[in-house]
């Protein structure tokens, strides 16, 4: 299996809250929870050309669904992540971990 | 909620039709309505738009016309080709340079003088109520009616009344005159405005019988009380009261005006003229209007109290109505015609800056259709040629933006410096930020639209047909076309600026050579206020003797005096008169009134008025002796026609009453007394110490510039009282300006203006034939090969500027008749289509154009025949 894409810190965060929202991964819901967990705010420009991104990579995919009422019946899209985007956050996952081997010690001690 | 029209448009007109389109607006759709309902509907619309536009900017799937690489190498293309030609863009530079400084200069002024933005939060919400007499004349409100108004009305947060007074302030120093208003202690609320140390006013003042409180000026408290930080509790005298300081307003607080101290009610409040509901006394309500109520539903609302009110108190109500305006209406209601004036003269010029970049880019592009054939045959794509254009464009446009604002400020300062002497608030005039951002607006998107037009056309006409044509010909008959239509339109234009500046010009000379029937050069005034005193009237005619006497004796003074009312200013007192000797008429309406104006022996000999009979007043008129009065040329015409006037008698008010007999002594020359354009009234002199009053205005006619005896005048006065108020000092050369103030800043305005516009036509005019002159040069070097004299070819450069020129000035002259109709107001002595202005200003606008055409006329007739064919 060749090296899965490198990932961005952020395409990693939305792909996790994708994963994590599982059956309501739509647009305005993967936005408010980023900025509920992760703290920040989300442009949608940034945030629409984030999912281009992943679709190109093949990490995120996302199939058409009909409109709510409260969005006027406009279709939505609800997004899940590819067997390739599960492989890459896993493998971020790996990155940091090995990075983060034997360094708990000092980062909980008040660094000096 | 809907989403905002704008960024909506803006979305679906960027994005591609589809479903990535349609679920992108369903997402942001649903987010505005979540946050419209947790955080406001404002909120939720600035979210839209900030989403929106970061999705046009950021979206690289979605938006294609904009991209960061693209940009860079489009500006550093820009910079290089903008260098090349240092010419043209010095240009653009320049045109839009003056276009932009010069409208957003003048702009500023008038802002600042005429215009006075309300400084308070949401000032359209603020209503200026008072009330109508049956004829229509609008009056003061009735205090009682004010009470009812704010108890029965529901269309107001605040419902607020004040009266403007002025206060003799005494014990800081020499007394002086100070402008006040008297509030309710709700005025603050309605104007929103708090004071920055201190108290406001409560209900508790506005009690009858409550101590007199005060809220002064921010400039109050430093001028006067030198900013004294406990200044709040501190004790002021006002017409001899002490009044307790409560509170200081905000730096830069002003109603309408500049006042320096506001009384709370209490100190009126149960007072017997103003509880008597027929009295009119000097009151006016500010309403601020409730959330959701207009202008229009508060004044039926009034109307309707109104109603009651009349039925309630027919004796004083029944022939009164109320008015309502909006208080910025009322505000720029004197000054909304020259505001037109001036505003359309603004718009003109940046129009013309704006049609004359359009030329030049014009022009440019049409020299570049080349280029851009070559480009979009070798596979450029038409979006990226046009982008690059207005990449182009937009650096020119950005130059003279800079420029431009860089003009501005100069010309700001030079203006205010040759404004006229008495021009009011010239200190308050800054560069208007709004008139900026609006003309580099209008100038740099003028720009771009035209910047793309040489990208435009190439893809319109077959690109490789403008390649062939391009090489041999130079530039399409449609940039010639467009450009000729523009340059007469620009000149058209100028004309309009030029012949207002010419009626302005007629206007002031016709002004200027009015006489005022008193020589107002080398004549200093101010204003007295002697303090009231037992004794009054043989205290007061001592008080001016003594301050007469010892300005008298001062170094550089000629002769002084003192009136009830100063010359062109306005009289102080009109009153019915009648002569003794005539028949009383039947009706009240037929009496004759006058001004009456006591004055000192030495009046008519300090403003230097011709006495035409008779004699003047003399030292030895005083109280005890005979009652005397001198009249104008007017009241005896007028009263004595072909009789002599000298020895008859006359009495101020009405005929049936008791009153003192005057003997007519002097007949004087007219005197301008309510400005210079209005008609002379009659006129009735009295000398001071037989009608003593307790205010009137020094005159002092000096041998050195009076300006320079305000100190020591000033030092004499306070030598006589600490008490008697100064106010007012003003020369009588600033009187008469003033008076004529708005059509000399329409005459600077419109004179710069014209001059601007003549001077980029003439430039435009210039450009476009050196242009054709260059591009025939083949022709014409056929011409002259084949024979054709030099003034043929004179004539033919020539014969193209003058048709144009002609067309515009025909087309002007159109455009002037409709327009100069707007400048009536400000005219005097001067008909809107003044037969001289219409002929002396085309001419002029002709004359700077052949001198426009005649040099590349001249460059034709240098052409070499042999050199120009040999470029075939």
């Amino acid at each position: 299996m060749p090296a899965p894409p490198y990932l961005g810190e952020f395409e990693l965060q939305v792909l996790l809250v994708v994963i994590r929202l599982r059956d309501s991964a739509f647009g305005p819901d993967i936005a408010r929870e980023l900025e509920v967990r992760a703290g920040r705010r989300v442009s949608r420009g940034a945030l629409y050309t984030t999912f281009d991104r992943l679709d190109d990579k093949g990490l995120l995919r996302w199939r058409t669904v009909p409109g709510t009422e409260a969005r006027d019946g406009l279709p939505r899209r609800l997004y899940s992540a590819t067997a390739a985007g599960l492989a890459a956050v896993r493998a971020a996952r790996e990155v940091v971990r090995n990075l983060w081997n034997g360094l708990d010690r000092v980062l909980e001690e008040p660094l000096k | 909620m809907i989403p905002p029209r704008v960024p909506d448009w803006l979305l679906r007109r960027w994005f591609p039709l589809g479903t990535d389109r349609d679920t992108i607006r369903g997402d942001l759709l649903e987010e505005l309505r979540r946050r419209d309902r947790l955080h406001g509907a404002r909120a939720a619309r600035a979210w839209y738009w900030r989403e929106v536009l970061s999705l046009l900017f950021r979206g690289h799937r979605y938006t294609k016309m904009i991209t960061l690489d693209n940009l860079l190498q489009d500006l550093k293309y820009a910079w290089r080709s903008s260098v090349r030609m240092p010419a043209f863009t010095g240009l653009v530079v320049v045109t839009l340079a003056l276009g932009i400084g010069a409208s957003t200069a003048i702009f500023s002024i008038v802002n600042g003088i005429l215009l006075r933005p309300l400084p308070f939060p949401e000032p359209d919400r603020l209503l200026w109520i008072s009330e109508a007499t049956a004829r229509g004349d609008v009056i003061s409100a009735s205090w009682m009616d004010y009470l009812d108004w704010r108890a029965r009305a529901r269309s107001f947060e605040t419902l607020a009344a004040s009266r403007g007074k002025t206060f003799n302030l005494t014990g800081l120093g020499q007394a002086r005159r100070i402008n006040g208003r008297i509030v309710t202690a709700n005025f603050f609320a309605a104007l929103r405005t708090q004071p920055v140390l201190g108290r406001g006013f409560g209900p508790a003042d506005d009690v009858a019988g409550a101590p007199e409180t005060a809220l002064i000026s921010h400039g109050f408290w430093q001028r006067l009380l030198g900013g004294d930080p406990n200044v709040v509790g501190r004790s002021i005298t006002l017409d001899g009261k002490p009044v307790t300081v409560v509170g200081v307003l905000p730096q830069g607080f002003r109603y309408l005006r500049e006042y320096d101290v506001f009384t709370s009610m209490g100190s009126l409040a149960g007072e017997d003229w103003i509880t008597d509901r027929g009295n009119h006394q000097g009151f006016v309500a500010i309403g601020r209007l409730s959330q959701r109520v207009d202008k229009d539903s508060a004044a039926r609302e009034l109307a309707g109290i109104g109603e009651s009110l009349t039925r309630e108190h027919p004796a004083t109500n029944a022939d009164i109505s109320i008015v309502v305006e909006r208080l910025s209406d009322r505000l720029v209601k004197t000054v909304r015609q020259t505001l037109i004036v001036l505003f359309g003269a603004v718009g003109i010029l940046l129009l013309i800056a704006c049609v004359n970049v359009a030329g030049l880019l014009v022009a440019r592009g049409s020299a570049r259709q080349h280029e851009m054939a070559l480009r979009s045959a070798l596979g450029g794509k038409r979006s990226r040629l046009i982008a690059q254009l207005l990449v182009e464009s937009s650096v020119v446009s950005f130059a003279g933006g800079v420029l431009g604002v860089a003009l501005a400020f100069g010309l700001l300062r030079l203006l205010i410096a040759v404004a006229p002497e008495g021009t009011p608030r010239l200190d308050e005039v800054s560069i208007d930020g709004l008139a900026l951002l609006f003309a580099t607006a209008a100038a740099v998107g003028c720009g771009l639209l035209f910047g793309a037009f040489p990208a435009v056309h190439v893809s319109r006409a077959n690109a490789q047909q403008a390649l062939v044509r391009a090489r041999t010909t130079g530039s399409s008959a449609a940039s010639h076309r467009i450009r000729r239509v523009l340059l007469v339109a620009e000149l058209a234009m100028a004309l309009v600026l030029l012949t207002g500046a010419g009626l302005m010009i007629r206007t002031l000379s016709s002004l200027t050579g009015i006489d005022p029937g008193f020589r107002p050069d080398h004549v200093l005034t101010m204003h007295l206020t002697i303090p009231e005193v037992k004794g009054e009237d043989a205290h007061r005619v001592a008080v001016v003797d003594d301050v007469l006497g010892r300005i008298n004796a001062l170094p550089g003074v000629v002769t002084s005096a003192v009136g009830f009312s100063l010359p062109i200013d306005g009289s102080n007192w009109n009153s019915v008169f009648w002569p003794q000797d005539k028949a009383v008429p039947a009706s009240h309406e037929n009496l004759p009134s006058a001004a009456m104006i006591p004055v000192s022996p030495a009046y008519f000999e300090t403003l230097g008025i011709r006495l035409v009979k008779g004699r003047a007043f003399t030292p030895a008129d005083r109280g005890t002796t005979n009652l005397v009065a001198v009249i104008n040329e007017s009241l005896a015409a007028r009263i004595w026609p072909g009789e002599d006037p000298i020895g008859k008698h006359l009495k101020q008010g009405w005929p049936e009453r008791p009153g003192k007999w005057r003997e007519v002594v002097g007949v004087v020359a007219d005197l301008k007394f309510e400005g210079l354009t209005e008609r002379t009234p009659l006129q009735l002199y009295m000398p001071i110490a037989q009608e003593t009053a307790g205010d009137f205005h020094l005159l002092i006619r000096s041998s050195v510039p009076p300006q320079s005896l305000v100190s020591i005048v000033d030092a004499a006065v306070a030598a006589v009282s600490k008490d008697i108020a100064i106010a007012d000092r003003r020369t009588m050369d600033a009187v008469v300006n003033q008076s004529i103030s708005r059509q000399r800043m329409a005459r600077l305005v419109l004179t710069v203006f014209a001059g601007i516009a003549v001077l980029l036509a003439s430039i435009g005019l210039f450009g476009l034939i050196s242009h054709a002159v260059t591009e025939r040069r083949h022709e014409i070097g056929v011409r002259l090969a084949l024979g054709a004299e030099r003034g043929d070819v004179v004539r033919l450069v020539l014969a193209g500027g003058m048709v144009m020129t002609l067309t515009g000035i025909g087309l002007g002259l159109a455009g002037a008749a409709l327009i100069s109709k707007s400048l009536e107001e400000l005219l005097f002595g001067v008909k809107p289509l003044d037969a001289v202005t219409f002929v002396a200003m085309p001419a002029l606008l002709l004359v700077v154009s052949l001198v426009a055409c005649a040099l590349p006329a001249w460059r034709a007739t240098r052409i070499a025949p042999a050199t120009a064919l040999r470029a075939e």
